[in-house]
């Protein structure tokens, strides 16, 4: 109760503020806002940009219309290429395909191009094998994969280059694995890699948590390991990779940018009412349902955040055997 | 209209064949199989084209036959429909997303509906291009949230 | 059992009713209009479910996905054009009765046929979820890559007299559905730095220009003549017994089986119709008058579609797993709400899925009488002078396809397949195995790659389950059938000669 009341509070006094700096004769916004989700309805980009719809406007942080645009295609490129071109109105979805995409040669656009505003959610990977795998840990799966990486089926979807392949690399490379001999099915989305791992077609797979939790309380499978810095909620029995012995921590993270050129005063704007979003109660629901865990960071960290994130995946890609 | 039946396996090869030359231009995979995105497309062409010679010769052996559909395509005023709702969807193309949906879709909705039904109907054509483009407008845009520019 | 009762009497509360009947209205409709999908339909509710009762936003949901199989087939009959994969099968022998007059018995039948194949479905759902969920998981590549091979050899082998245009169209298709990155090794293939084109054709955009603009296009060339002889015959508004009976019992024996494929996750309602269709005729005794109007040939792959989709269910409450794209968007919206469909559903909140259950039992009769009710009023499209209906069906297709990926570029696409599909009906090319190629063959090469990988290059694995052999023999004998069937004939025809 004390914790809902804080949350209410702060949600309370930062509302207040971001009303009274309207008022103080600065004119943006001035028109309806526009969320791109560069995907089709239905996927994490698409119900993130809802969500930061409906946090923003049921709590009246921003006054202005909000609508959500979708613009699948591409991997997000569609989306981003439209964004472009707008002004501080539009603000749209992103992770960290807007770093792979022009690293895997697939886009020539790069998060550089854009205005970071925040990162809001993560979810975290893992590794999952059927309940009487012969592997109990990561390492004793990853001694196999290295004496005959052929034998081995990994299940990954939807595509390769995406976060649950590369924190795969970055986990084999941990153990000298090279990562181009790995033996990859890969799937069209993260519930046939699932359905092909229940139905013993692959011998483990690299998921996001969410898409195992249920089938692994249900003890129809088993999360060998999660990407997170400690222990899930609910998911007391699975270690982390940290706790493994391997250093590593890989968040599957997503967040919002704003087209080039943004003023200083319209990156204040965003940063005040997203770091208000991040505190509502709503939000704080949504992410919780959804398995995301709040990962929020304000525009000046963002923008560092993606630095750090562009050279580490920029090593990834190239130890995949995907490097342009 | 001999060459409208014979253009089409004609075509269906040049499909093939262009197909069959991106498959082999195709860059090798890194991971897997280096030529494993290229087997299925260039099989599947080089069926199409062996299939397209075949229809080809059956069609020159039966070149007589006459085709009543093809006949009527060439007859009346068929071939200014068919060219008009072609043209005026590649125009409908260009505008719907600097026009809007609203202005776009009148402006393409009413200039078939003239052609088609005849500029002698024109008042009949004005409401029912109004009338339609607003309802979608707002079946789409208001009640099913579509984003429509 | 108790919570079977609960779920009945939950779902038999006014406001889950009201719910039930809204959502089966919303899925007819947007059913009806092409390329507006349940998919999409599901997608734009989700922030209008937020405010609602998890459980209703569930039905809900559910009604919306088969709603939309009754409304699907509604312009498949009127107008030749189907919204989606799987209200094809239903232009066979649909359109060809309502070009007969008999429109609205042709539309009465189809929504009776899909309220036996749902109720069955329902049935099935209750007996055997469980069972079902575990069947399906034996399906690995190799069994996918032999169902998508059966499906597509029975559609082609439909083409009968036709066989090479049939294969032409086959071979299209499968080259329409290699467009875009290549899953299994990331390369871009035919792109040609289209952006568009990165995640391949949208096969829906196939489906409305070959069909809905280029059955208007095709349409163009009688249209002067056709408004002069009136087709104003409609026919009765229910189904004569002679119709009844030619398709009960195609309709009994469709149902278990679009059920059965509809759990297997990414089968769904085309493979379904066109697999039960397929085998109707081979089945029948009058297979000549199959594509001539005959009404088990509509009634068959409409009862398939609807137990397809009951079934699509079966995945992802039982194993949080999405069969289709709608069943995709409703997990989504569902965890959203804060249910985790999954394994634990059934042990944790049983009177959530019995819910859901009966709601689907009650949604189907009042889908079966909402359609039966509009037939009257659907009729009246045919009434509408073609020179009007026609530009409204053409400007229908344009927004359709628009929702699809809401870029205009797709517009040139639509033109494209419109145009094409125009000159294949001149000149009496069969469309089916095009499409069916285009929405199963990106699946079908990446399953064959995967199920290489996963035996290390050998064949074997396709002969390597019970399921991929059953599979087998029915490829052989779909594909052998006619040529028994002829031989018999032959052999029938020659002591008389």
């Amino acid at each position: 109760m004390k914790k809902w009341l804080l949350i209410a509070g702060a949600t309370l006094v930062l509302a207040g503020c971001g009303n009274s700096n309207a008022e103080d004769g600065s004119d943006f916004p001035n028109k309806n806002i526009e969320i791109v989700a560069p995907a089709s309805p239905g996927g994490g980009w698409d119900l993130t940009a809802r969500s930061v719809q409906k946090a923003l406007q049921d709590n009246d942080l921003v006054t202005e219309n909000i609508n959500v645009q979708n613009k699948p295609g591409g991997g997000g490129e569609v989306g981003w290429k439209y964004l472009e071109k707008k002004d501080a109105h539009t603000l749209a979805v992103n992770s960290s395909l807007v770093i792979t995409n022009n690293l895997l040669g697939t886009s020539e656009l790069t998060h550089e191009q854009f205005t970071p505003l925040a990162i809001l959610s993560t979810e975290w990977l893992s590794i999952a094998v059927a309940p009487d795998s012969p592997y109990s840990n990561i390492e004793e799966l990853m001694n196999a994969i290295k004496e005959d990486p052929k034998s081995i089926k990994i299940g990954v979807g939807p595509a390769l280059g995406n976060n649950d392949h590369l924190s795969l690399v970055q986990l084999a490379g941990e153990y000298g694995i090279d990562a181009k001999d790995l033996n990859f099915l890969v799937y069209e989305g993260g519930g046939d890699v699932v359905t092909a791992l229940l139905g013993g077609h692959v011998d483990f797979v690299t998921t996001s948590m969410s898409e195992v939790k249920e089938q692994h309380l249900a003890g129809k499978l088993k999360i060998l390991g999660i990407s997170a810095e400690e222990r899930e909620e609910d998911l007391e029995d699975v270690p982390t990779y940290q706790e493994q012995g391997v250093d590593m921590v890989f968040p599957h993270w997503r967040g919002i940018m704003g087209p080039p050129g943004m003023t200083e005063e319209e990156i204040a704007y965003w940063d005040e009412q997203l770091a208000a979003m991040a505190e509502t109660e709503l939000w704080q629901e949504i992410v919780e349902n959804n398995d995301w865990e709040s990962y929020y960071m304000n525009s000046e960290e963002t923008s560092a955040f993606l630095k750090e994130q562009t050279a580490m995946y920029k090593g990834l890609v190239e130890d995949a055997g995907m490097g342009q | 209209m001999k060459w409208f039946k014979l253009g089409m396996p004609i075509f269906l090869m040049v499909v093939g064949l262009g197909f069959l030359i991106s498959a082999i231009n195709l860059p090798k995979a890194n991971l897997g199989n280096p030529n494993g995105p290229l087997y299925f497309p260039v099989g599947i062409s080089i069926l199409l084209i062996v299939l397209s010679v075949i229809y080809l010769i059956q069609e020159l052996r039966k070149a007589r036959e006459s085709n009543d559909h093809i006949r009527e395509l060439f007859s009346g005023r068929t071939p200014v429909l068919i060219i008009s709702t072609i043209v005026l969807g590649v125009v409908y193309a260009l505008i719907f997303e600097t026009l809007g949906f609203l202005v776009s879709t009148i402006l393409f909705l009413g200039a078939l509906l003239f052609v088609v039904n005849g500029p002698r109907k024109w008042v009949s054509n004005i409401i029912v291009t109004l009338a339609f483009s607003f309802m979608t407008w707002y079946a789409f845009g208001e009640l099913l949230g579509v984003s429509l520019p | 059992m108790d919570a079977f009762i609960e779920g009945l009497t939950t779902s038999l509360q006014p406001i889950n009713i009201m719910w039930i009947v809204i959502g089966g209205f919303l899925g007819t409709v947007v059913g009806m209009l092409p390329g507006l999908g349940p998919a999409t339909a599901v997608a734009v509710l989700i922030p209008v479910t937020f405010g609602m009762d998890p459980v209703s936003a569930l039905i809900l949901m559910a009604a919306i996905y088969y709603g939309a199989m009754y409304g699907g087939s509604r312009s498949s009959i009127l107008l030749n054009t189907p919204g989606d994969g799987s209200a094809i099968a239903a232009t066979f022998d649909g359109y060809p009765m309502a070009r007969q007059g008999k429109a609205g018995e042709a539309m009465a039948l189809s929504a009776v046929a899909s309220f036996v194949g749902g109720i069955m479905a329902v049935f099935g759902f209750i007996l055997l979820a469980q069972p079902l969920a575990n069947f399906a998981l034996r399906f690995g590549p190799a069994e996918y890559f032999l169902l998508m091979l059966l499906t597509l050899s029975a559609i082609v082998s439909l083409s009968m007299g036709k066989m090479v245009k049939g294969f032409i169209a086959m071979s299209l298709g499968l080259l329409i559905g290699t467009i875009g990155i290549d899953t299994q090794s990331g390369v871009y293939r035919f792109t040609f730095g289209i952006t568009e084109l990165s995640e391949g054709l949208d096969f829906l955009i196939v489906i409305i220009g070959i069909y809905a603009l280029g059955e208007v296009l095709f349409n163009f060339l009688t249209i002067d003549e056709d408004s002069k002889k009136e087709r104003k015959k409609v026919g009765k508004i229910w189904f004569t017994k002679d119709q009844w009976k030619r398709s009960l019992m195609p309709m009994l024996r469709s149902g278990p089986l679009g059920f059965i494929i509809g759990v297997l996750p990414g089968a769904g309602g085309t493979i379904a119709s066109m697999l039960s269709y397929s085998s109707e005729k081979q089945i029948s005794k009058k297979p000549e008058e199959f594509g001539k109007g005959a009404p088990e040939g509509l009634a068959a792959p409409e009862s398939a579609n609807n137990a397809a989709s009951v079934g699509a269910m079966i995945p992802l409450l039982t194993m949080g797993i999405p069969g289709s794209g709608t069943t995709a968007v409703m997990l989504g919206a569902l965890i959203m709400l804060g249910i985790r469909p999954g394994p634990l559903l059934f042990e944790n909140q049983p009177e959530t899925v019995w819910t859901l259950v009966n709601s689907m039992f009650i949604g189907n009769v009042a889908l079966v009488i909402i359609n039966i009710v509009l037939v009257g009023l659907l009729v009246k499209i045919l009434d509408t002078p073609a020179k009007i209906l026609y530009p409204l069906i053409v400007m229908l297709a344009f927004i359709g396809t628009y929702t699809l990926s809401y870029t205009a570029f797709d517009f040139f696409l639509l033109i494209l397949f419109g145009y094409f599909g125009l000159v294949m009906k001149i000149l009496d090319f069969p469309l089916a195995p095009l499409i069916l190629a285009a929405i199963v063959g990106g699946d079908m090469e990446q399953n064959f790659r995967m199920a290489l990988a996963s035996s290390n290059g050998s064949l074997g694995i396709f002969f390597g389950s019970g399921v991929s052999i059953a599979l087998f023999v029915l490829i052989i004998l779909s594909l052998c059938y006619p040529l028994i069937v002829k031989a018999f004939q032959r052999r029938k025809a020659e002591p008389t000669s």
